[in-house]
């Protein structure tokens, strides 16, 4: 009953419906139950959720003209479901695809053979702002360079897409665990039948691969938590993975670097530090290094960190494998490191310094999206399909002056999962982050935050930009 | 402990405290709004005022013997301090600094300590003075007071007995004794400035620290300044005198390590130590006991001092002044 009004597109991929409007085999639970509560009851779980994200101070921090706002991100309380086999062949690509991109990055800061054999232009690399020169010849613990990755990845008719690999400091885990812990309670008993996979180990899991990278000799290291501090927009989550992993949630000022060790400050005084889980940018985590008005970093950390006496987590420098004009590489490198085929397709890429796609590109803008390279959270682009000419114009422009600032890519069929908007299940563009964690082996729990565009017909998933969260069902067999 | 996430739980133990002392002296002060006449009420307001240290928004208080502007004047002066933006010390600050202290350090405190903490901000963030004056102010100040209460039962049940713990106890005792000296003092100045005496001036601060019924137990006679007075500083049975806050202040001290520098940490033992000195004697009265409150304010302020200069803001020596407090593990 609850599904009356939901409408099908047979262009685009339903995660709860096949194209013959059936429900698929894994969410006929979902469907039954949804489908058996009235509107009320529905409505109910929605707002309990939400007040419980509330209640508990779940929020993100928005910067207005004048002061900073708590927000809490919108919640929708109807879970996506996926089946055991399509979250295995899942697991499998993004395993494969952190791999090379480690691999890539080992290389490229030391022999760089991957340039050197052809595979991926010098220029593309050493030109790219997240290239760091300084970590040339640095070596990772293990080779590690991502040891927390947060893969984006949408869906289409076709099959899952990687949109986006985050390798420098991936954030939604903290909502992933914290919509799970809502939405589970609302849906105690569809929850306990279906047989959904457990993703409360995140943290155990977390703390376990930063310490398989901690530097030799420690086996019982001190960990910390390195944060911009509580006006970052993620504080929230830096807080709750602290918490999570029983480690000191430290900001710059809180530690020193010492004939080659790092030191927090306590109240019995400086105590070493051995792993540090940074979610501060390169940019500002070394005065010394980086850049040298950083407030938020620590002098000399980059120092201690090339003699191996504390571990920087992500290792600095990750960002030149998550550039957009990179990414179009990356089914190379996992052709050119592990000598396979990649199991997870990227989105078709046009890169605009290239004299053939920037052409392609101002032929086609009413048609693709276009992405400044340097951008993320959903600024900096331009949906071709939903611009305006004056949007496009201004576009064309920024792309005749800078074409190598751009890439551009087909506008996705983005799928939908059903939302509940005012009281009724309506479909909503979806994507999906899991959280790729890799130390001495890696690992994924089956989960990942799933982010929802709230507006009717946007593709926008942004939590800057008025998107939201949606729990994430993995299902045993 | 991190140096910044100890300073973190003190000072909202503190914030806490500031902002539960003053719910319970405004609601007795509203309360008195119903029946007592216009000089016991400017009394309250003198009494709070002097405790705060502070200037009414509106300028000095005037004695106005007329009952409607008393009231008016009453609404004014607990908006101030109560949701006043600018007042560092108003109940809508401190609960804001408390909980922002809370929320920088939520990895050490309890999810329900958390919870507990925001849902009272939560409550007390979108009202405004005309919201609680037109039903029950004082309802208002007792659950506001009660929700303080509530939160500390929680964090006793709940927080784990290690540094975080005695920190937030630390902070919570340190400001519990400079605000009882304070108001103590403040007490003495407003009698005196008020001339006549009345027995309610000193049966409302006995209520305020829950102290009435155990002063009839110990005094059958009538109201006697001074030994109300003896009753809140020396009494270590009466859990908001000053004698037991500083008791339970020693006690938190010991259980927190030494510094990195163990002449800062014995300066700091030494100086609580003095102030248990000061709360054992027995109480002077007069002059002598107004000086004594004087000793036992300053003398926590600089316990606050050395207490931040030991563990929170310690300088951190050169290498080649040796590797005193470095510690591996």
């Amino acid at each position: 009953m609850n599904f009356d009004s939901y409408d099908l597109d047979p262009a685009v991929f339903d995660e709860m419906f096949g194209a013959d409007g059936t429900p698929h085999p894994h969410c006929e639970d979902l469907y039954d139950t949804l489908g058996s509560m009235s509107s009320a009851d529905l409505s109910a779980i929605g707002e309990w959720v939400t007040r419980s994200f509330t209640n508990e101070g779940i929020t993100f921090t928005v910067y207005g003209d004048d002061e900073e706002t708590e927000r809490i991100i919108p919640i929708d309380s109807v879970p996506r479901v996926m089946s055991a086999a399509e979250w295995g062949d899942l697991t499998a690509g993004l395993k494969q695809r952190l791999s090379a991109l480690n691999r890539f990055l080992e290389d490229i800061y030391s022999e760089a053979r991957i340039i050197a054999d052809g595979v991926i232009p010098a220029d593309m690399v050493r030109d790219c702002p997240q290239y760091r020169l300084e970590m040339r010849g640095f070596k990772a613990p293990h080779g590690v360079w991502v040891a927390v990755c947060g893969t984006d990845l949408v869906r289409t008719n076709e099959g899952f897409r990687v949109l986006e690999d985050n390798l420098r400091v991936p954030s939604g885990v903290s909502y992933m665990l914290a919509i799970r812990k809502a939405t589970k309670s609302a849906h105690r008993l569809l929850y306990r039948l279906s047989g959904v996979r457990d993703i409360e180990n995140y943290g155990l899991i977390l703390a376990q691969t930063l310490r398989e990278l901690a530097p030799e000799g420690r086996s019982d290291p001190t960990m910390a938590l390195l944060t911009p501090g509580i006006y970052n927009s993620a504080f929230y989550e830096h807080m709750f993975l602290a918490r999570q992993i029983g480690a000191d949630l430290v900001e710059g000022r809180d530690l020193l670097v010492e004939d080659g060790y790092v030191y927090m400050r306590t109240t019995s005084g400086l105590k070493r530090v051995d792993v540090i889980y940074r979610r501060v940018d390169d940019d500002f985590l070394d005065p010394l290094v980086f850049r040298p008005d950083s407030l938020l970093g620590v002098p000399g950390l980059l120092h201690a960190a090339r003699l191996g006496n504390v571990s920087l987590v992500n290792a600095p420098g990750t960002g030149v494998a998550d550039d957009k004009s990179v990414y179009a590489f990356v089914p190379d490198m996992i052709r050119y490191y592990l000598g396979e085929e990649p199991l997870i397709h990227n989105v078709e890429t046009y890169l605009c310094r290239r004299p053939e796609d920037l052409e392609y590109t101002l032929d086609n803008l009413e048609r693709l999206v276009v992405k400044r390279v340097g951008e993320s959270g959903g600024y900096g682009m331009l949906i071709g399909p939903h611009s305006t000419a004056e949007e496009r114009n201004e576009f064309a422009a920024l792309l005749r002056a800078d074409p190598a600032d751009y890439i551009s890519q087909p506008t996705l069929a983005l799928s939908r999962a059903p939302c509940l908007i005012e009281g009724r299940l309506e479909p909503r563009h979806v994507d999906l982050r899991p959280f790729i964690l890799t130390g001495a082996e890696t690992r994924i729990v089956p989960g990942a935050f799933c982010r929802i565009a709230l507006r009717r017909g946007s593709l926008v998933v942004n939590s800057s930009q008025g998107g939201g969260g949606k729990d994430f069902w993995v299902l045993d067999d | 402990m991190l140096s910044r996430s100890a300073a973190g739980l003190y000072w909202m133990g503190r914030y806490l405290e500031r902002a539960s002392h003053l719910s319970r002296l405004l609601r007795q002060q509203t309360e008195s709004l119903a029946d007592s006449p216009p000089r016991d009420i400017y009394f309250g307001w003198h009494r709070i005022y002097g405790a705060l240290d502070r200037e009414p928004l509106s300028g000095a208080l005037e004695l106005d013997s007329d009952d409607l502007f008393a009231l008016v004047d009453s609404f004014a002066l607990a908006d101030d301090l109560t949701f006043e933006p600018t007042n560092p010390d108003s109940i809508r600050s401190c609960f804001a600094q408390g909980r922002e202290n809370a929320r920088q350090m939520r990895h050490h405190i309890s999810a329900e300590m958390w919870t507990c903490l925001n849902q009272s901000h939560l409550r007390l963030q979108d009202m405004e003075m005309q919201d609680i004056w037109v039903r029950s102010p004082e309802n208002f100040y007792a659950e506001t007071a009660a929700e303080i209460d509530t939160f500390r039962g929680v964090t006793s049940s709940t927080l784990y007995r290690d540094d975080a713990w005695h920190f937030v106890q630390l902070g919570n005792y340190i400001e519990r004794v400079q605000l009882s000296a304070s108001l103590l003092m403040a007490q003495i100045s407003a009698v005196h400035l008020f001339e006549i005496p009345a027995d309610a001036y000193w049966t409302s601060l006995l209520r305020h620290y829950y102290a009435f019924e155990a002063y009839n137990r110990a005094s059958s006679a009538a109201i006697d300044p001074d030994r109300v007075l003896g009753l809140l500083v020396t009494n270590p049975q009466l859990p908001d005198s000053l004698s037991l806050s500083v008791a339970e202040l020693c006690t938190e001290l010991a259980a927190i390590g030494p510094g990195p520098d163990t002449e800062a940490t014995a300066r700091t033992r030494s100086q609580a130590e003095y102030l248990r000195q000061l709360v054992g004697i027995e109480w002077p009265g007069g002059a002598d006991g107004h000086a004594l409150l004087g000793k036992i304010d300053v003398g926590c302020r600089q316990l606050h001092d050395l207490v931040t200069k030991t563990y929170f803001d310690y300088p951190v020596l050169a290498p080649d002044q040796g590797r005193a407090g470095r510690h591996d593990q």
